[in-house]
């Protein structure tokens, strides 16, 4: 509410002038000295020193030796997953390696005395009922408390995003929902109504193959070229074609792509744009189809179920640094970041859960698998995450606070307000997490610029975009911590989803070696990672038995 | 000439007088009128506006130069400060925690310019009169202002402009004597110009906030209540605000009525006789929400309940229905009693936690008219009180008005019957509300009352029970969604059928 932030700057004013007036005023100017309140915070991110020495290559090889069935290599989503699946379908022996303090990858997750918030991935729509392995984990972890008689999943109500979900500031106004709506001209009404109709229509569509044009995961989505050459457009000109030109709608398929992708409209593969639109067919007993599930932790809350099945088999702080081959095995080095060792594991298998950026360093003893692949065309989109300890956020005219919270004209992707998953009544203080997609500039030319830039940069961004919408917001905050994600997420950019490139990036080495990382799904969400990692584990399986 | 001189400062004495006191009244009106108690709000308003005038009188021996050049800036100074005060007052009460200090330094701060004047003045006047007719004159006006305002001030200012029209009024009669003694000494005085700007500057501000004075009010909560406030304190949660008249109390939070001491047996005895009544000897009953305890002293004239737990968020609510005389004696100590236990908790929170199980559970919650409270009605929660009672323990719920409400009162029933309860709606006339709409609820689907309740209720009985469990035809039942917490829809039904009621 502008007029009110108005009203309690007036009033502060009007008391430091007071203060200044009166014999008496000493107490009140005291008490006013206070209320300027000092931003606290600190720069975050995943371990940059790591990163530098892989960049850099270390030689050594290790002298220490041991001997594992299977090595996963990653403890991301999808490294998680894999492990989950060998752990329930086999009596597979497997260690986990990962390079950070936590697993959980870009799931990452913090906490302060009120609530837990997320540091990257932060919700999942509900899934489609034809991805029962996913269904099954859900119900196992009880997000999925049962089926109806009709056979649809009936969700956990806590886990399912609280009312009110989403709202928009748009025209000094939060209006509910992020389709543009408040003050918006006839014309462009007509124009976002007619993309939803096609939106819808695609999301029904099936390919001569049978098989849904867009689905989840990607993989399964047909293979038919009417709908894979989408891929060839950028989403805008997906838009252009369909005489789709309004401002407002341009704005909110940009956020979309953003939101999903870290990456513009203009520069998105419209398969992959309208992917996000037409991909998801949930259908549930207990709430509308296209709603979400999330956590105050968001995503972590997943990643977490996934590694309790194979907590005692993680090693944490584990920097693989090159995975090769030794007497026809794999062999995996490692260093020990807490006590600087170098060691060897001498693996039967292995499944590499990292990015292909990662792979293209750890697997250059392989030039012959190298040779077969062209790694270099995996492009990442960096990230800005925020998170923020506000006394209150500020009330502005419209719809109260939501869990998603969108700012229209902006570039930053809003916020989402963490405590929303709680069923306390009134937190003490409020936590929000703004996410910002740096996806002006080209991947590695934005990343640069992000690794350049610090912690007083970051909090002018954030605040400069808060405030458009929250003006005085800045005197609600307590604490601000940035966290900059180099790497965050794979760039679908146009040609890439259907490219030879990235099917022959999944492709198992010799029945030894297995690939799982979101980015060989060209999208970067939980579903895809899910996917990847039980795609390995079972790849790895079936050989064995084979 | 001379005669003129004269007589236009001794008007001003007469003006600087009424003005004053005016600031001194408005002072302590308004302090009564916020903080209660008038005897002593009044008593320390004048005791420290006399002591600043005091102090005034003593400061003035330090002005010897350009007299009239500071009597005129010193009277542009009482104009501004004087009319503002009450605006500023008003605006800053319920955001400041020390709203006292703010207030005794305004009155201090006037009164020190006011104690200025009349010295002044007099040593401005001390060549054109003889000492002896100089006291004599300027106490005369002074006194007859003083007159002037007492009287005018109750029985025209605040009945037909009001407190802040007043003090804006009161203020232009200041600036208007500066800017008069500006003009008629602009060849005796320095800085003629920069006087006069001053003083049109602060006609202007005052003329505006003349005009703009209803709209400031409207800003002000505090000017919504009609009748006198006795207590008012701002949680953390919320406002609360108690009023009183000769005939009742009334209890407000965030400006909403909760009960009027007039009428609220009605609501208590409605909300938990019935409910109550009905559970044969009950040892253990849940109150949640109702910090008053007057749902607590209805739950007391029941001798085989050993253990009350009462759950309500705000501990400044439960504190003045501990402490706050008539309050206790409204609800005859209800929450002294040696059977209350009383936790300031989050409901749903402490719900979650709670291993318990009770023989009646009351739920006097505020109404849904938000997000946050809407989760207190939701499927989730009820699933939760479910586990909180015992095998044939029962439920009662508070559930707004079904005649203005009525999709917001069946969402209530029908949430509840989806979570596998059996309910039995009742409404009740509480004058002060209007038709209010409770629900009763337990697991068992057949119902089965006692005829004979506490002797000494004022409103209900076994015929009146009766009577309020039949709906008349403008109220018939309505069908609607079931209020998650993943949809809210008695939120949104709550806002649009009271909004329709509120235009």
């Amino acid at each position: 509410m502008p007029e009110q932030t108005g009203r309690r700057d007036f009033l502060r004013k009007s008391m430091a002038a007071l203060s200044g007036l009166a014999v008496t005023g000493g107490t009140i100017a005291a008490c006013t000295g206070k209320a300027k309140p000092q931003v606290q915070g600190k720069l975050l991110g995943p371990s940059f020193k790591a990163g530098h020495l892989l960049r850099k290559g270390i030689n050594v090889v290790p002298t220490e030796t041991e001997e594992q069935e299977v090595v996963i290599v990653g403890g991301g989503a999808s490294g998680l997953a894999a492990a989950r699946w060998l752990k329930k379908h086999s009596d597979k022996n497997i260690l986990l390696l990962e390079l950070e303090n936590e697993t959980g990858g870009n799931s990452a997750a913090g906490k302060n005395e009120q609530t837990a918030y997320p540091w990257g991935a932060h919700y999942l729509p509900l899934p489609n009922n034809s991805f029962t392995e996913l269904l099954d984990f859900l119900q196992e972890t009880n997000v999925i408390t049962g089926y109806d008689a009709k056979g649809l999943p009936i969700y956990n109500e806590y886990y399912l995003c609280f009312d009110p979900e989403e709202r928009l500031y748009i025209n000094n106004y939060w209006q509910e929902g992020l389709v543009p709506r408040w003050g918006v001209p006839e014309n462009d009404l007509q124009q976002i109504e007619r993309f939803q109709q096609l939106t819808e229509e695609l999301k029904q569509a099936k390919g001569i193959d049978g098989k849904y044009a867009f689905d989840i995961p990607v993989d399964h989505s047909s293979a038919d070229a009417q709908y894979r050459d989408l891929d060839q457009l950028t989403m805008l000109e997906w838009l252009q074609q369909h005489e789709l030109t309004s401002e407002y709608l341009h704005w909110y398929v940009d956020y979309a792509c953003r939101d999903d992708f870290g990456s513009a409209l203009a520069h998105t593969s419209a398969w992959a744009g309208i992917h996000y639109f037409a991909s998801r067919k949930a259908e549930a007993s207990n709430s509308e189809p296209h709603r979400i599930l999330t956590w105050p932790e968001g995503n972590n809350w997943l990643v977490q179920r996934l590694r309790e099945s194979c907590t005692d088999r993680i090693r944490t702080n584990a920097m693989v640094y090159r995975v090769g081959e030794q007497d026809g095995k794999v062999a995996v080095d490692y260093m020990d970041l807490r006590t600087q060792k170098y060691k060897r594991i001498l693996a039967e298998q292995c499944i590499m859960a990292t990015p292909q950026f990662v792979n293209q360093r750890l697997l250059s003893a392989l030039p012959e698998l190298l040779s077969t692949r062209n790694l270099q065309s995996f492009e990442y989109v960096p990230w800005l995450v925020a998170n923020l300890t506000l006394k209150d956020v500020p009330h502005g005219k419209g719809l109260s606070l939501c869990w998603d919270n969108v700012i229209y004209g902006s570039k930053s992707l809003g916020y989402v307000y963490a405590n929303h998953q709680q069923v306390a009544l009134f937190p003490e203080k409020k936590t929000i997490t703004f996410y910002h997609a740096l996806a002006d500039e080209a991947p590695a030319a934005a990343r640069g610029k992000a690794y350049g830039s610090s912690y007083e940069d970051w909090k002018a961004v954030v605040l400069q975009e808060l405030e458009k919408a929250h003006p005085g917001i800045q005197e609600q905050v307590e604490q601000l911590d940035v966290w900059v994600w180099g790497h965050g997420m794979i760039y679908p950019k146009p040609g890439f989803i259907w490219s030879e490139d990235r099917q022959q990036a999944g492709a198992p080495y010799q029945n030894k070696l297995y690939f799982a990382h979101t980015d060989l799904s060209g999208i970067s969400v939980f579903e895809e990672a899910f996917y990847r990692g039980i795609t390995a584990a079972r790849q790895l399986l079936n050989t064995e038995r084979a | 000439m001379r005669i003129n001189v004269k007589a236009l400062l001794l008007f001003s004495v007469f003006v600087v007088a009424t003005c004053g006191l005016i600031y001194e009244l408005v002072a302590g009106t308004l302090a009564s009128y916020l903080l209660g108690d008038s005897v002593t709000q009044f008593s320390t308003i004048i005791g420290v506006y006399l002591f600043s005038m005091g102090i005034g009188s003593y400061l003035s021996k330090f002005f010897n130069r350009n007299l009239i050049a500071w009597f005129i800036q010193i009277e542009v100074l009482v104009a501004v400060v004087g009319g503002l005060s009450s605006t500023i007052l008003f605006l800053l009460f319920n955001h400041v925690a020390s709203f006292r200090i703010v207030l005794y330094m305004l009155v201090s701060l006037t009164g020190i310019l006011v104690g200025l004047e009349i010295p002044l003045i007099m040593r401005i006047l001390e060549d054109r009169f003889e000492f002896k007719d100089l006291v004599s004159k300027v106490f005369t006006f002074d006194y007859i202002g003083a007159l002037l305002a007492s009287v005018v001030f109750p029985l025209l200012l605040v009945p037909y402009l009001g407190l802040l029209r007043t003090s804006y009024f009161f203020g232009l009669m200041n600036a208007g004597v500066a800017l008069w003694l500006c003009f008629f000494f602009s060849k005796e005085i320095s800085w003629t110009r920069y006087l006069k700007t001053t003083c049109i500057a602060a006609i202007a501000l005052l003329v505006a906030g003349f005009i703009l004075s209803d709209r400031i009010t409207s800003f002000t909560e505090s000017m919504a209540y009609a009748d006198k406030i006795v207590y008012s304190v701002q949680s953390p949660y919320q406002r609360v605000v108690l009023t009183k008249n000769e005939r009742e109390m009334r209890l407000f939070l965030n400006g909403n009525l909760q009960f009027s001491s007039a009428d609220e047996y009605r609501y208590h005895e409605a909300l938990v006789h019935p409910g109550l009544n009905a559970v044969p000897n009950p040892k253990r009953v849940l109150v949640l929400g109702g910090g008053d305890g007057l749902a607590v002293r209805e739950i007391l004239r029941y001798p085989s309940v050993e253990k009350i737990t009462l759950v309500d968020l705000d501990p400044e609510v439960t504190k003045i229905f501990k402490s706050h005389a008539s309050l206790v004696a409204l609800n005859k100590e209800a929450l002294l009693s040696e059977k209350v236990e009383i936790i300031n908790a989050d409901a749903f929170q402490w719900l979650r936690s709670n291993r318990q199980q009770y023989d009646f559970v009351v739920i006097d919650f505020p109404d849904p008219s938000n997000y946050s409270i809407g989760k207190l009605y939701s499927n989730v929660f009820y699933r939760l009180l479910d586990s909180a009672l015992t095998p044939n323990g029962k439920v009662v719920i508070q559930a707004t008005s079904p005649f203005v409400a009525p999709k917001s009162y069946w969402c209530v029933v029908n949430t509840l019957e989806s979570c596998g309860f059996t309910t039995l709606p009742y409404h009740a006339h509480v004058p002060s509300f209007g038709d209010w709409g409770f629900v009763l609820a337990q697991r068992n689907p057949n119902w089965q009352f006692n005829t004979r309740y506490p002797k000494d209720l004022k409103f209900l009985d076994a015929a009146t029970f009766t009577q309020m469990t039949v709906f008349p035809k403008d109220m018939p039942i309505v069908k609607t969604e079931v209020n998650k917490l993943n949809n809210q829809v008695l939120v949104h039904y709550f806002e649009e059928e009271w909004a329709q009621f509120v235009n």
